[in-house]
Formats: structure tokens, C-alpha cells, sequence
């Protein structure tokens, strides 16, 4: 029922290297600045999972192939993260403004 | 041979496709039961049509053993006092009651039996997109079943259905057993959500746009995205709760600083999209069967079709309603039974666009129609009841008392159940080729309803009274109640006999149905009854919507005048 | 528009018009499914979230217990991993085979040292006492719900390396169906939907290496 839609996007090797190096970069980066740069909490989460962000963008996008895919697959992806982040922060809204931490009975 | 203009659903331009009129015929030679025989093939066949059919066997025998612990149930709570089971043994009913009905029976029972059948033939497909996924979905149910029987060999379970900790984790039953067959059960439920997003994308007939396509898809659709998002919490809640006992990891278990609400959160992350895994796929059932014997087209196409997607989505926002009581901050009981509110809305709008569509209609009260005007009565006094749970003052009376019960029997059983018989009486000639003895369902429709509120009103008075859920027994002033109540699930029962009954007479000695028994204008009814094993023995065009009464019949006939192959 | 031809290849389903509707509907389930696993293990970064959040001090202790010298080292084989699962794509969309099969064999080979690499991480811990849940003897971290954090850090890794496992066995599966000559660049789907799983794989550790062994 439907043909040729598209082109399967073949990448060349060289891109490949390129994304897997900025990966590789990447993550020295994250490790040296946990590691070595003193940054009050909670900014130091917040900049540990940027990058992590950075890094997963480069893999879903580039290995993955989202770039150059059916636009669905990527909504799919985006709309996993968005239920996830509500599944955290609505349990939050609990967890984080509660009295006891436990519930004592 | 004529042309028609119609647009490929996925390329979206208009093309010109030639196309000719297929009409079905009535006395089909080869059809999806004759061309595969024997138990060999039904076990390893990849044929759509019969893997929902065993599913349907399946839920239905797991229907008999729910069914049979509720009137055991029942019959216990005919004197305030033990009657004949003990308090240990009630819980074990009562647990097992719950955990077979919703995760043996309504999670599957309309998406993966009717569904399976069905949508394959609604969007002109011959099969879903991933066959040997389908059984294989198939095969993990049962071996989910058999985890479960081994749970019930060994010591049962009593920790209620929900399987709240810190009582789980040190509750010497068969938890692990239960909650591994639930974690595989999962399994079941997302491969099949997969397979229907799948197929609903790619595998739609020329013609069939996302405009085009029946409010039943819409329905299956909806089901398939809350499936694929929701199970995953469930598997891992139940691998945490496993891991708890096993090792004794300590998150749920306050004793070592871990927090038993948190479980909560997670359980009913799940459980609560669960619900509407459960009722969703019947609104579709009730929009096919509304708009066929109304013979008239949807009232508010859209807002139904969309209104499924905005159930789906605020669903996964209220699960804190089910918590209201246990401990979680007022934050968040508050912005939990707001959105709660929020969830009725859409579902209310399917309520009216429904009334709307039988206006001027030409309605035919045959058995399946009889069904849906059944449903809405009872579905909406279950939502309604819902809504009222939903307002925080008023749930902390109500929570754990029989009005929660009766809420969601109204809904799960009034709701759910009903349009699983109004889906399966109205699919029924088109699966098996037969009618079923019109009068004496109707009967079995009334019985159902007699028998249904008679057991499920009075629980309502109990709850606001404040008879607390599953306890065996109770104080004086509820005897009547419970009484009534009893009575009522034995006609209940009665019913549900009749019907089995006269489905399996039909088999043997039913009349003969046409393709379309009842005139409708969905694709699935423009082939043989049964159909043939690929569904369609051409490529169906569509260039009408599903519920264009007003077109002429030959309008739905249409097929890809030119065919290359014959599979 | 119908491109019934008279032959479809064998490869193509009966129920699928052609190649292409085949490949692109067993991606897109492919991506379902990952939005499945992507909740599976939310779940668990959410009981992390609601415990760093609860007992901060308690992860910045804990998190000294673990190698982050090895934790990198993983990180970095796991995305080596990825680049070569990538690779074999590459090679099976430009037919050929022996890319295919070797890229394969170098995947399969940087997911067995990342399981050796936890192996040894695993050993480590037990030898110290530090056992997920209850049986958890460890007396070097001062803090009540010691245990709790490492419980929450065995089932992350853990069910993570579960998945690693069942990788390799996918991709050593699709190696052999390769070495019989299965694939070609006008079918490779199994390569490309195994590819999308493993890639899944490195990217939740690309999350769960930060969360656990970057708290400072």
C-alpha cells in the first residue's frame, strides 16, 4: 500500500566516528566536572543530567536514526520522556511535601 | 467497472484507483474455520480470527472462576456472622476474585478477543502487523494463567488484589507466584497494544484517512497507547514488590525506612490507566453498535474519536485518588482529586454524543442495542458515582466501604462487561456464521439488568452507611442489604448461564447469517460470515466514513479492481 | 499505485504489500516497545528520585563506595558499543557482509568486557558486605538506611545488566543468521530493530551513570 515514502539515510562512516568522539568527549567532560569543579547542590544534578541529555540526543538522533526518520518514531520517544517526567513529578508532589517522610500510624 | 477517487491513507495525495464492487457472498465454501483444522493448527496458528477467539475462550473461563468466588462470596455474607467460610479463606476469595476479573478477564477480554477479531477486518487488513507476535501474546497469557494456578495450589492469596505492602512483603502466601504471573501477564497486554498501534498506522486500506477510520479503532487505539505506557510500571512494581520479599530490599518497608505509600504511587500508576485499558475499548463497542441500529451516522465524530486520546492522557494524571487516605501530602490529595474532576469531562461528552446519535435515528431494539442502552444507564451511574468518590471531603468517608465497590462494579461490570455482551452478541454471526435465538437473549438482557442492580444498588446504601469493603462480616443493620445483594448476584448468575448457553446452541443449531445480519456499514461486515482466512479476497477501497448511513450499500463493496495476486 | 508484482521477495510477509511497509512497520513496533522499556526502568529512576530527594546525604556518602573510574570506563565501552552496532547497519545497508559480521562480533565482544568490568565491580561489593536488601552486613557507611541506597543501585544495575545479557544473546542471534547469509541491503530489519534495542541499552546507562556514580 505505500512505496518508496523514503530514501533509507545511509550515514558514512566518518559521521559515525564523529558522533561516537563527541560521545567519548562528552563524557570525560561530565566525569571531570563531577569530579573537579565544586558546583552546590542541587546545580550539580542539573548539570550532570544536561549533558547526560546532550549525550542521549547525540545517540537517539545519529545512531538511532531519528534525524533522518519518520517523524512518529521521534514523537513516540518524546512522548515516553514526557509521561515519565509526569510519573516523577506528580509522586513528588508527594513525596517531597509530605510531614514524615514515612507515614506514621 | 467504475473509478473512484480515493486517498491513500498514508501518502496523502490524491490518487485514482479503479475500482470494481465485491460483493460478499452469503453461502461462503472456505472460510478462517474450515481452511486451518484441527488442534495443531488452531495451537500454532497466526490467523488474527482465531487467536481472538481463544482469548475469548480463555477470558471466558476465567470469567467462571471470578464469577463462581463472587457468589461464594455472596452466599458468606448472607448472615452477618460466618456462614460457611472462614476469615482467612474469605480473604483468599476475595483476593482472588479481584486480581482473575481485572487482570485475567477485563484487561483482555475486549481489546485482545473482540479486538484481535475485529480490527483487523475494520481497517481492510489481512492480519495485524506482527501475526507471530499475536500468539506468541497468546502463549504468555497462559503461562501468566499458569503462575497464577500455582500461586492458588500452593498457599492462594490474601493481600487483596492490590497487593498493598507492608502486608505483602510478610503475608505468607503465594505472592511471588502471583505477581510473576502478573509481571508475565504484562507482557501479554503491551505486545498487544504494540501490535494494534502497528497495524492501525500501516496497515490501513486505500482510503481508510485517520478521518475515515471507526470510532472502535479510535477506542482500540487509545487502549494501545495507555497499555504500552502503563504495564511497564506495573512489571516493575511487582519485580520491586518480588525483590522485596525475595531480598528484602526494604524501599516499601517502613521498618527499614523505606515508604509504603511509595508502592501506592507505583501501583496505581498503572492500575489506574488499567481502568481505562478496561473501559475505553467498550466505548467503541457502543459507538459500532449505537450508530448500526440507530442506522444513522455518529453524533460528534471527533469528539469522540478525540475525546478516547484525552481519557487516555488525563488518566495517567489522577492515580492519587485511590491514595486519599493513605498518608500522602495534602498537595498532592488536592491537585489529584482536581484532576480527577477533569477525567469525567471527556467521557461525559461520549455520553451525550451517544443520546445525540439515537435522535431521528431509526432504531432496531435487537439484543446487541438493548445491550448498549444498558450500559448507559448503568455506566453512567458508575461514573457519576466515580465523580463523587473524586471529591476529597466526601472520599474520606466513602474510601474502603461498599461504595467504592458498587462505583466500580458499575463501572467495570456495567460498564466494561456490558459492552463486552453488546460487542459479542453483535459480532457474534459474524465469527461463527450463526444467529443466536433472539428471544431468549433478550432475556438473558433483562436478567442481567434485573440481577445486576439488584446486587450492586444496595451496596451503594451500605457504603454511605459505612459497611467497609472486604470484610466478611458485618453488623445487623446491613442484613438486608447484603440479602438483597445476594439474591441479586444469583439472578446475576442465572443470567450469565442463559446466555452461554443459547451463544453455544447457536453453534450447533443456529440459523444461518448473512454477511450483514444487521445492515451496518462497517467494513468488517462487507465479507463472508465467517470470513474468509484473509479477511478480504481483494483489496478493500474505502471511500465512505463508517457510519455513512445515507450511501448505498454498494458503496462499502468496493475493492482494487486489479489484483496480481491471490495469497 | 498497486505494486502487486508477481514475485514478492520471500522475505516480505503476506500480509505486508511490500519491503518497505515490512521494515517500516517493524520500526515503528520496535519504538513502541522501547517506549515500554523507557517506563520499565522510569519506574525505577523514579524510586531513586523520591530517595535522593528524601535522604541526599545518604547518596553523597554511598556514592563514594562506588568506582567511578570503572563506572566511566563502562560508559565508554557501552558507547563503543554503540558506535559499532551502528557500523553493522552501515555495512548491511551497503551489502556487506563481512562489515556486518565483524562490527556484530566487536558489539558483542565490548558488551561481554562491560559485563566482566560489573562482574568485578559486583565481586567487590560482596567482598565488602554490601549485598542488596537485607542482607546487607556492611558496617563502612554511617547512616541508617544504608541499605537502602544500594538496594536501589543493584536493582538499576542490575536490571540493566539483565538487559545487556539478553543483548548479546539478540545480536550473537542476528550474527548467525548473518553468517547463513540472511541479510542484504534490500533486508536487514532484524539488524536495524536489534540495533534500536541495544542503543536503548546505552542510553538508559548514559543516565544511570551520572545518577550513581557522579554524586559528589
Amino acid at each position: 500500500m505505500s512505496t518508496h515514502n523514503h530514501e533509507h539515510h545511509i550515514s558514512t562512516a566518518g559521521q559515525l566516528w564523529a558522533v561516537g568522539t563527541a560521545l567519548l568527549i562528552l563524557t570525560i567532560i561530565t566525569v571531570v566536572v563531577a569530579k573537579f569543579i565544586a558546583i552546590p547542590p542541587p546545580f550539580d544534578v542539573v548539570t550532570a543530567i544536561s549533558i547526560a541529555l546532550v549525550k542521549a540526543f547525540l545517540v537517539a538522533a545519529f545512531f538511532m536514526n531519528l534525524y533522518w526518520d519518520v517523524k512518529f518514531n521521534a514523537m513516540l520517544l518524546v512522548m515516553a520522556v514526557i509521561f515519565f517526567l509526569l510519573m516523577i513529578s506528580i509522586t513528588l508532589l508527594d513525596t517531597l511535601y509530605r510531614n514524615d517522610v514515612v507515614p506514621s500510624f | 467497472m467504475s473509478t473512484a477517487e480515493v486517498t491513500p491513507a498514508s501518502t496523502g495525495t490524491k490518487k485514482t484507483l479503479k475500482v470494481k464492487r465485491y460483493k460478499p457472498s452469503e453461502d461462503p465454501k472456505n472460510t478462517y474455520l474450515t481452511d486451518e483444522k484441527g488442534l495443531w493448527a488452531w495451537m500454532t496458528t497466526v490467523d488474527h480470527k482465531k487467536i481472538g477467539l481463544m482469548y475469548l475462550g480463555s477470558v471466558t473461563f476465567f470469567f467462571l472462576l471470578g464469577g463462581i468466588l463472587a457468589l461464594l462470596l455472596r452466599t458468606e455474607l448472607l448472615t452477618p456472622a460466618e456462614t460457611f467460610i472462614q476469615a482467612d479463606t474469605y480473604n483468599q476469595f476475595f483476593t482472588l476474585h479481584g486480581a482473575i476479573m481485572v487482570f485475567f478477564v477485563l484487561v483482555p477480554s475486549i481489546p485482545a478477543a473482540l479486538g484481535n477479531f475485529v480490527l483487523p477486518m475494520q481497517l481492510g487488513a489481512k492480519d495485524v502487523a506482527f501475526p507471530r507476535l499475536n500468539l506468541a501474546s497468546l502463549y504468555i497469557y497462559m503461562i501468566g494463567a499458569i503462575f497464577t494456578f500455582i500461586a492458588l495450589a500452593n498457599n492462594g492469596l490474601d493481600t487483596g488484589w492490590t497487593f498493598y505492602t507492608p502486608y505483602s512483603t510478610e503475608s505468607s502466601s503465594s505472592v511471588i507466584w502471583v505477581t510473576l504471573g502478573v509481571f508475565i501477564l504484562g507482557f501479554s497486554s503491551i505486545l498487544t497494544g504494540t501490535n494494534f498501534i502497528a497495524t492501525i498506522h500501516k496497515l490501513r486500506a486505500p482510503g481508510i484517512t485517520w478521518g475515515k477510520l471507526p470510532l472502535n479503532i479510535w477506542a482500540l487505539y487509545a487502549t494501545s497507547i495507555i497499555q504500552v505506557l502503563a504495564t511497564p510500571v506495573l512489571a516493575i512494581t511487582v519485580l520491586l514488590l518480588t525483590m522485596e520479599r525475595v531480598l528484602g530490599i526494604g524501599i516499601f518497608d517502613p521498618a527499614l525506612g523505606g515508604d509504603p505509600v511509595l508502592f501506592q504511587h507505583f501501583f496505581w500508576f498503572y492500575s489506574h490507566p488499567a481502568v481505562y485499558i478496561m473501559i475505553v475499548p467498550g466505548f467503541g463497542i457502543i459507538s459500532e453498535v449505537i450508530t448500526t441500529f440507530s442506522k444513522k451516522h455518529i453524533f460528534g465524530y471527533w469528539a469522540i474519536a478525540l475525546s478516547s486520546l484525552a481519557i487516555a492522557f488525563i488518566g495517567f494524571l489522577v492515580w492519587g485518588h485511590h491514595m486519599f487516605t493513605s498518608g500522602q501530602s495534602a498537595v498532592a490529595t488536592t491537585v489529584f482529586s482536581f484532576l480527577t474532576f477533569l477525567v469525567g469531562i471527556p467521557t461525559g461528552i461520549k455520553i451525550l454524543n451517544w443520546v445525540a446519535t439515537l435522535y431521528k435515528g431509526s432504531i432496531e431494539m435487537k439484543t446487541p442495542m438493548i445491550y448498549v442502552f444498558i450500559f448507559l444507564f448503568l455506566f453512567s451511574i458508575g461514573g457519576f458515582t466515580g465523580i463523587m468518590l473524586g471529591a476529597l471531603s466526601a472520599d474520606i468517608h466513602l474510601h474502603d466501604t461498599y461504595y467504592v465497590v458498587a462505583h466500580f462494579h458499575y463501572v467495570m461490570m456495567g460498564g466494561t462487561l456490558i459492552a463486552l455482551l453488546a460487542g459479542l452478541h453483535y459480532w457474534w454471526p459474524k465469527m461463527t456464521g450463526k444467529m443466536y435465538d433472539e428471544f431468549q437473549a433478550k432475556i438473558g438482557a433483562v436478567l442481567i439488568f434485573i440481577g445486576f442492580n439488584m446486587t450492586f444498588l444496595p451496596q451503594f446504601i451500605m457504603g454511605s452507611q459505612g459497611m467497609p469493603r472486604r470484610y466478611y462480616n458485618y453488623i445487623d443493620q446491613f442484613t438486608i442489604f447484603h440479602q438483597t445483594s445476594t439474591i441479586g448476584s444469583y439472578v446475576l448468575g442465572v443470567g450469565f448461564l442463559l446466555i452461554a448457553y443459547y451463544l453455544a446452541k447457536s453453534l450447533y443449531s443456529g440459523e444461518k447469517a448473512g454477511s450483514n445480519p444487521w445492515g451496518s456499514r462497517g467494513l468488517e461486515w462487507q465479507s463472508t460470515s465467517p470470513p474468509d482466512f484473509h479477511n478480504f479476497d481483494h483489496t478493500p477501497v474505502v471511500i465512505n466514513g463508517p457510519y455513512d448511513y445515507h450511501k448505498p450499500m454498494e458503496e462499502f463493496q468496493l475493492g482494487l479492481a486489479n489484483e496480481n495476486d491471490h495469497h | 499505485m498497486a505494486n502487486h508484482s508477481t514475485s514478492t521477495p520471500s522475505h516480505v510477509h503476506h500480509h505486508f504489500v511490500d519491503s518497505d511497509q515490512q521494515f517500516d512497520t517493524a520500526k515503528l513496533g520496535m519504538w513502541v516497545f522501547l517506549v515500554n522499556e523507557i517506563l520499565f526502568f522510569g519506574g525505577l529512576f523514579c524510586a531513586y528520585i523520591v530517595y535522593r530527594a528524601w535522604y541526599p546525604e545518604l547518596f553523597q556518602m554511598a556514592a563514594l563506595e562506588l568506582n567511578t573510574f570503572w563506572g566511566a570506563v563502562n560508559t565508554v565501552v557501552l558507547i563503543g558499543s554503540s558506535l559499532t552496532v551502528a557500523m553493522a547497519i552501515r555495512s548491511a545497508q551497503k551489502n556487506q557482509m563481512k562489515g556486518l559480521k565483524i562490527n556484530l562480533l566487536i558489539t558483542i565482544g565490548l558488551a561481554l568486557v562491560f559485563m566482566v568490568i560489573k562482574g568485578f565491580e559486583y565481586a567487590h561489593k560482596f567482598e565488602l558486605g554490601i549485598f542488596p536488601g537485607e542482607y546487607y552486613t556492611y558496617e563502612g557507611l554511617d547512616h541508617p538506611q544504608a541499605a537502602i541506597f544500594f538496594s536501589i543501585y543493584y536493582m538499576l544495575t542490575g536490571v540493566h545488566a539483565l538487559h545487556v545479557i539478553i543483548g548479546i544473546g539478540l545480536i550473537y542471534w542476528i550474527y548467525l543468521r548473518a553468517k547463513k547469509g540472511e541479510f542484504s541491503s534490500e533486508y536487514y530489519t532484524p539488524v536495524e530493530i536489534t540495533g534500536l534495542y541495544w542503543h536503548l541499552v546505552d542510553l538508559i546507562w548514559i543516565f544511570l551513570f551520572p545518577l550513581l556514580y557522579l554524586i559528589e
